[in-house]
Order: C-alpha cells, then sequence, then structure tokens
C-alpha cells in the first residue's frame, strides 16, 4: 500500500510522509482506503498547505488578481465544492455539444454566418454556466433561463451583426 | 465580539475536510496526539474512522491556519497541538453548534 505514496507532491512527502505511511500501515487495506488516499493525493496537488522557506508570502495585489482568477475561471465566488462540480460538468458538457453542433451545421450550412455566430458566441458560453451557477443560483429556474437565453441571445445576434457586416466589407 | 466571529469562520473554507478538521480539533482538545492516535480517538468519540488521506488533508489545512502545531519527536510519528488560535476556533464552533443544538431541542420540545 505504501507505493500510494508515491501519489503525493514531493514536497508533501517530504513533510507528512513518514508519519503518512505509519497511519496507512495501520489500517486494513480496502478500496475504500485506496480511494481515500488518491483524493487525499488529488487534493494535495490541487491546494498545496505546504509554505515553504523558498516560497514566497502572497501580496495583498496577488490576493486580488488570484481571488479575480477565480471569479473569472474557476467557479466564481462563493460556490461550494459541489456546485463547483455540478458547474465544470456543465461547462465541459455544454462546450462538447457545441463543438458537435458546430460540426454537423458547418457540413450543412458551410461558412454562413449564422454558424459562424455560433461558434464565437460559444466562447462565452461557459462563462455564462458560471455566472449562472455563481449569481443567479437563489433565483427560480425561469429566471434563470430568462437571464441566460437573453444574454446568450443578444451576444449572438451581435456576433451575427458582426460577422454579416464583415462580409459586406 | 469581532474576535468570536473571525474565529467561527476560520473552519469555514475547508470544504469538504471541515467536519474531518473539527473533528481534529476535538481530539487535540485533550492534548497532543499523533495521527494513528487521532484516528483511534475519532473512531472512539464519533464512530467515524478517518482514512489517511482525507486525515492529512485536514491536518495540512490545520497546520498552514495555525490552528494547530507539530511537536518535535525522534519517532516518525510526529505529534500536534493545538494553537490558543486552534482553541479559540474550536470553542467558537463549539459554541455555535451548541446553540443550533438547543434551538433544535427546544423547538422539537415545543412541536
Amino acid at each position: 500500500m505504501k507505493w500510494l505514496l508515491r501519489l503525493y507532491p514531493a514536497r508533501w512527502r517530504e513533510r507528512y510522509g513518514e508519519e503518512f505511511g505509519a497511519v496507512l500501515a495501520s489500517q486494513r487495506a480496502s478500496f475504500g482506503l485506496v480511494l481515500d488516499v488518491i483524493g487525499g493525493a488529488v487534493d494535495a496537488h490541487l491546494y498545496p498547505q505546504i509554505q515553504t522557506s523558498d516560497s514566497k508570502p502572497i501580496k495583498e495585489e496577488d490576493k486580488m488578481t488570484l481571488a479575480l482568477f477565480q471569479r473569472c475561471a474557476a467557479g466564481g465566488p462563493k460556490l461550494s465544492p459541489s456546485e463547483r462540480r455540478i458547474a465544470s460538468r456543465l461547462s465541459i458538457s455544454s462546450a462538447l455539444v457545441i463543438a458537435a453542433l458546430y460540426l454537423v451545421l458547418t457540413k450543412i450550412y458551410r461558412e454562413a454566418p449564422a454558424v459562424q455566430a455560433m461558434w464565437w458566441t460559444s466562447f462565452m458560453f461557459s462563462n455564462f454556466i458560471y455566472q449562472q451557477m455563481a449569481y443567479l443560483k437563489k433565483r427560480l429556474w425561469p429566471t434563470q433561463a430568462l437571464v441566460l437565453g437573453a444574454g446568450l441571445s443578444a451576444m449572438y445576434l451581435f456576433m451575427l451583426a458582426v460577422l454579416v457586416a464583415a462580409r459586406k466589407l | 465580539m469581532m474576535r468570536k466571529m473571525k474565529d467561527e469562520t476560520e473552519l469555514d473554507d475547508f470544504g469538504r475536510f471541515s467536519e474531518p478538521a473539527l473533528l481534529i480539533l476535538v481530539s487535540l482538545a485533550e492534548g497532543p496526539r499523533h495521527g494513528y492516535s487521532m484516528t483511534e480517538d475519532i473512531e472512539a468519540i464519533a464512530s467515524v474512522r478517518l482514512g489517511p488521506g482525507t486525515l492529512y488533508g485536514a491536518l495540512a489545512r490545520l497546520e498552514a491556519r495555525g490552528l494547530i502545531e507539530p511537536l518535535k519527536s525522534e519517532d516518525r510519528r510526529n505529534p500536534y497541538r493545538l494553537t490558543s488560535l486552534g482553541e479559540r476556533a474550536l470553542r467558537a464552533r463549539l459554541d455555535s453548534m451548541m446553540a443550533v443544538a438547543r434551538t433544535g431541542q427546544r423547538r422539537l420540545a415545543s412541536a
């Protein structure tokens, strides 16, 4: 079972490896135990808690940048881990659906502005999904659908207008 | 009052490690313990056996936030103890849980 320790980051192993190994050795091997250790390893990679002597302290402006990144890309403010998972799955599945739809429509309509506008709008789609999870999660479903539908439609129409205008240049 | 409010939120951003972290703090309230001893104690008081991945995920967070600290040991099983910040955070969280429990009990009794 000790080979599972190799899944953890090197710095983490330096700090906790020995005592972790002692606790691991004291527990009966099971599927649940393996999952727990793998989950811990993923967490240690994603959220390293260890401050090393060569790591710089985080400045106030860096914290603001991190917060901004989190709001824009990593799941919005005040999202619970389960909400982040839902948002990520929605985002990934919607990206796959849009990609498939784009391929099919391109095959049929070639480079029609209506198809191209959908492609450009899709760049904002993932962000919209996160916005819905972050800012609209306490609203009723009809309100969420209205805000998302109106936002995406407005963006699509804007891109369509731009592409039609570009063709006339 | 402000201090109490801050202490109460110390465990709030632990995500799925919130409950294990609370159990670890409760276990360390009796005195320093190492990882194996903590899992045994937590199993005895809460009937939950923490896996090593969960235990050290929570320990690393508690240590990074200064709620617990490691003690020097010759043994490879490093013991940990509560810091004063950890003690305050634990006290604040238990007070808050007791207030909720009391309200729940009172409402059930009057239902």
